[in-house]
């Protein structure tokens, strides 16, 4: 055990809020005590000692409910900005014997409830957050929160899991638009089930299935609902180029952005090798998803008050693509 | 809500309305049919459903009904109600019912937890019974127990989620915390400071008229009360420093009430001539009753229940006393009497009891007054038989003094006449006659009269007594239970160089023969007896003595070891309790790391690991689990460890935790591996 969490252990940040009966339970012990104080009454004394005694208890059972959980976050591996994110928290109770009773982690307006986590037990919880922006942001933080035994008091624990995370842009499916200027770079056929143009194979209708895909004319001939299933099509290696700095206009900047995306993640899908050049950034060629992840994070993090148009060289043998930021 | 949870809310707020309703009835805020006809509202109440399917479909009868109750209750308050108290009480019963009869949300359930708790406040100041330990004492648990069912059940509202089938172990904690709360309110309840001395009950306690303890006494005014068991006070003996043995076992212990000086040949009376005093105390000092002659001194605390008197009662004579009241009178008489008090008196008296032969004293302050009006006031006598007088002389013929004359008389007459509580209308005018010569019977009054009318037409000194015998010992308490049968009368001679000096002429105690009380009883008066002397009359004085006493007995033991032949010794502690300290840290270290060793390890594999010890298959130093899947590999449980194992890495090292199904499977294995453990073989 460190220095610092020997001190954590020790000195547990907690913060106390009396609920509204909480409020009662403390009039009603000062007005007790004032008049057991007044009168002499012995049994007013007891009284008093009883709801200040009831305060104390209170605060043993609230602090053994929220001590020894251990809280650890579970992040998606991709969050897009707009799109609700579903975030996940383990709650581990790390006490040998004793249960935790009524403790709710709070994350902004959300509130996972967990009525009994035994000794040693973890629950996962989760909630869903969209972040309306690009780039790096924190996390809204959660606390652990009780108003266990008596409901007279919410004590909270330290704001935890209040991390750095990337918001990369919205990614959309790709419009009809963009798949012609796509298709104009060229294609090239996959011998497997895809979205190509080229026809694969001819199946009977499953639940789910595109409507558009029914293929009528053998449906007629063999009586059952029969679909197309297309050839998968690969687009060549495509360099995405953006073109312009986006400092005028903020909001067409992110329509860009979003636009670049969306292209580098269909085009990784497809097999596509793809490369990114823009003001003060440069991705080279690659796929997979750890590629995609880097062109994801160089998107997210662009800022055109910091870019600057470096000379870069291209790599030869890729079909080109512009987005404008303008 | 489960239907458990509700079954179990419900009784307890039931439970908690009993309870409030109980106190109030004790504190006397109502009587018997109050109380029934109360807690039959309440049981209606339980009811209030079929009665909302009445009131509901008529537009603004519930309105109407709370109306014309709440008129009811204003009429009721102005009419009949006494005082801010009974205002107080009347609301709450109308708010309770009220509560009850539209119970339904949890929010209900709290208020009426606030409304039980103020009843056992309204309660308070009007009762010191120690029933009253109970009332609250259930509050407290039935209290606990639904305020930890009811924020379970309002946290479970919020999220439209179970309560996870904890109702019942709620009742289980709610017990555990009721012990711990009850703890900390006793600690509490002697810490808060107190101002001054604890108060007596707003009302009073209906005391007894009791003959006997006035300025007038008429003979025979205790035929009554001695048959009868009623506890007067409870004397509990503190100290006794300047004598040997317990005190309880001091001869002729008794407490003294009041003398009278005055005899008319039927009623003893304390003179007008008697010269009272009223002293005030400004601070918490005793008041002084009696000059101080140096032998024993033995202190009383006395618990007087009401009997209608102001007069203070110790064992004789009484050399101080210590009591609440900030006025006292005192007579020449020995007589001290303080304002009437409306309930349980407590207070405690020093005396200075009779031990040995007076005649051997030699008291300068107790010389026998040479003041012909003091000798005229305690030999005075009516007009008596001359057969009386008659009689005195040849008892104590050859006497060598007043005290062997009074000793003589007194045993004649314990000799002579029989005791006895049946009290028949004296055939003579002269009933101390009619005692001596035609009855000759009669109870400890006459006895007394008789012995102080004889030493008086002897010219010797004397006045009569009342007061009560010893009583009973209650050894679980260590206190003397006086009851009403052991009020008694005797006399007090003057003996020259000893003062007055107590004679009992009556054989009272050697013919009564009283059933001791069953050691529950006993037990139970006992408890009563703290209940008031450690709660109810608990006061700044009692937590100055508590203070007194940590710090008399720090001082103390510091004292001890600054002595040279303590440090020696006192090293040797410390270094041991460094030792001992030392190897405490190391063994909880340890302890600490295992725990923590076993924290990160999931339980299920914590379990296959314990059963495999079973046939000493144990990991060995810096094995992993992989490495001992293999060595078991052959064994009949090596097939259940795999799965175990795969389940562990991926909790262990995966961070992940077991989703169900997984979970299931290890379940499974877990099983066979059991099973595979309790089967003989390699």
């Amino acid at each position: 055990m460190t220095l610092r969490a020997l001190l954590a252990r020790l000195t547990p940040q907690r913060t106390i809020r009396p609920t509204r009966d909480g409020w009662w339970c403390l009039g009603a012990a000062v007005g007790l005590g004032f008049a057991a104080v007044n009168t002499g009454n012995n049994l007013l004394y007891l009284l008093a000692s009883l709801l200040l005694a009831l305060i104390v208890v209170s605060g043993m059972l609230s602090e053994q409910s929220i001590r020894r959980l251990r809280v650890r976050a579970s992040l998606p591996g991709e969050i897009h900005a707009g799109r609700p994110a579903l975030l996940g928290a383990r709650v581990t109770n790390l006490k040998r014997r004793l249960p935790s009773y009524s403790v709710a982690l709070e994350a902004g307006e959300q509130r996972m409830y967990i009525a009994r986590l035994a000794a040693g037990a973890e629950r996962l919880v989760t909630w869903e957050a969209t972040f309306a922006r690009r780039g790096r942001q924190r996390l809204p933080g959660m606390r652990l929160v009780t108003r266990f035994p008596f409901g007279l008091f919410l004590k909270a624990g330290r704001v935890i899991l209040d991390d750095e995370v990337i918001v990369f842009p919205a990614v959309r499916p790709l419009d009809a638009a963009w798949r012609r200027r796509l298709a104009a770079g060229g294609t090239r056929s996959l011998r497997r089930r895809g979205r190509g143009s080229d026809l694969y194979n001819l199946r009977e209708y499953r639940a789910g299935d595109d409507h558009r895909m029914i293929h009528w004319r053998s449906s007629a001939k063999t009586g059952t609902l029969t679909v197309r299933e297309m050839e998968a099509e690969t687009a060549t290696s495509t360099r995405i180029v953006l073109v312009g700095e986006g400092r005028r206009d903020p909001a067409r900047l992110e329509v860009a952005l979003s636009e670049a995306a969306s292209l580098a993640v269909d085009l990784l899908a497809g097999g596509a090798a793809v490369e990114l050049i823009g003001p003060g950034l440069h991705v080279g060629p690659g796929r997979g998803r750890s590629h995609q992840l880097r062109l994801l994070t160089a998107l997210a993090l662009y800022d055109p008050a910091t870019a600057a148009a470096s000379p870069v060289r291209r790599t030869p043998g890729l079909s080109e693509i512009e987005v404008s930021l303008a | 809500m489960t239907p458990f949870e509700s079954r179990a809310l419900t009784a307890a707020i039931y439970l908690l309305v009993v309870d409030g309703i109980a106190a109030l009835y004790l504190g006397g805020l109502f009587g018997l049919a109050g109380f029934l006809a109360l807690l039959a509202l309440v049981a209606g109440s339980l009811w209030q459903e079929s009665l909302r399917r009445v009131v509901a479909p008529v537009p603004g009868l519930g309105p109407v009904l709370v109306g014309v109750a709440g008129g009811a209750l204003v009429v009721e308050i102005v009419t009949a109600a006494t005082g801010m108290l009974d205002v107080f009480v009347h609301l709450l019963i109308f708010l309770l019912l009220v509560k009850l009869y539209t119970l339904r949300t949890l929010r209900d359930a709290r208020d009426v937890t606030f409304l039980s708790f103020f009843m056992l406040v309204a309660a308070s100041p009007v009762t010191t019974s120690m029933v009253f330990l109970g009332l609250f004492v259930t509050f407290l648990v039935v209290g606990t127990w639904l305020l930890m069912l009811r924020h379970l059940m309002y946290e479970a509202d919020i999220v439209a989620g179970p309560t996870g089938r904890i109702g019942k172990e709620v009742l289980r904690l709610a017990l555990a915390a009721s012990a711990v709360t009850v703890a900390v309110t006793a600690l509490l309840f002697l810490l808060i400071p107190r101002v001054g001395q604890a108060a007596l009950p707003l009302r009073s306690q209906s005391s007894r008229i009791i003959a006997g303890f006035t300025e007038h006494v008429q003979l025979g005014a205790f035929g009554e009360i001695e048959a009868d068991t009623s506890m007067v006070m409870r004397v509990r003996l503190a100290s006794l420093s300047g004598a040997d043995g317990p005190p309880e076992q001091l001869p002729m212990l008794r407490w003294r009430g009041i003398a009278f000086d005055h005899f008319d040949g039927r009623t003893w009376t304390v003179s007008r001539s008697t010269l009272k005093l009223t002293l005030r105390r400004d601070r918490p000092v005793p008041f002084p009753v009696h000059r101080y002659y140096g032998g024993p001194v033995l202190t009383q605390e006395i618990y007087l229940e009401p009997i209608d008197s102001q007069m203070i009662f110790g064992a004789p004579r009484m050399l101080q006393l210590d009591t609440r009241s900030e006025f006292a009178t005192i007579d020449d008489l020995g007589n001290v009497a303080v304002p009437l008090a409306t309930a349980r008196a407590q207070y405690t008296v020093e005396s200075e009891p009779e031990l040995g032969d007076p005649r051997q004293a030699d008291i300068a302050d107790a010389r026998l007054p040479h003041d012909p009006r003091w000798e005229a006031r305690y030999t005075q006598l009516p007009a008596i038989s001359p057969r009386i007088r008659a009689l005195a002389r040849e008892i104590t013929a050859g006497s060598r003094d007043p005290y062997d004359a009074g000793r003589r008389l007194s045993t004649w007459l314990g000799r002579e006449i029989a005791y006895t509580r049946v009290l028949e209308r004296p055939a003579t005018d002269d009933p101390l006659e009619d005692f001596l010569f035609v009855r000759r019977s009669g109870n400890c009054e006459y006895f007394a009269a008789s012995l102080a009318v004889m030493l008086r037409s002897l010219a010797i000194p004397a006045r009569v007594v009342n007061g009560f015998q010893r009583g009973e010992w209650n050894p679980y308490g260590r206190y003397f239970m006086v009851r009403l049968r052991d009020a008694h009368s005797w006399v007090e001679v003057f003996v020259d160089g000893a003062g007055w000096v107590t004679l009992d002429p009556s054989p009272r105690a050697g013919i009564e023969t009283v059933a001791a009380q069953p050691p529950a009883l006993m037990w139970l008066d006992s408890m009563r007896v703290s209940w008031y002397r450690y709660v109810v009359s608990f006061s700044l004085h009692d937590q100055l003595a508590v203070v007194e006493t940590v710090r008399r007995s720090t001082w103390d033991w510091s004292a001890t070891a600054l002595e040279p032949w303590t440090w020696r010794r006192g090293a040797k502690l410390g270094a041991g309790l460094v030792l001992a300290v030392g190897l405490g840290l190391m063994l909880g270290w340890r302890r600490h790391r295992a725990a923590a060793a076993r924290a990160s390890m999931p339980s299920f594999y914590a379990r296959a690991l314990r059963l495999l010890a079973r046939r000493g298959v144990v990991p060995r130093a810096g094995e992993t689990a992989r490495e001992l899947m293999r060595r078991a590999a052959g064994a009949a449980w090596a097939a259940p460890l795999v799965p175990i194992t795969a389940a562990y890495e991926r909790v262990r090292f995966g961070d992940l935790a077991l989703d169900p199904d997984e979970m299931a499977t290890v379940e499974a294995a877990l099983a066979t591996l059991t099973l595979a453990v309790r089967t003989k073989g390699p």
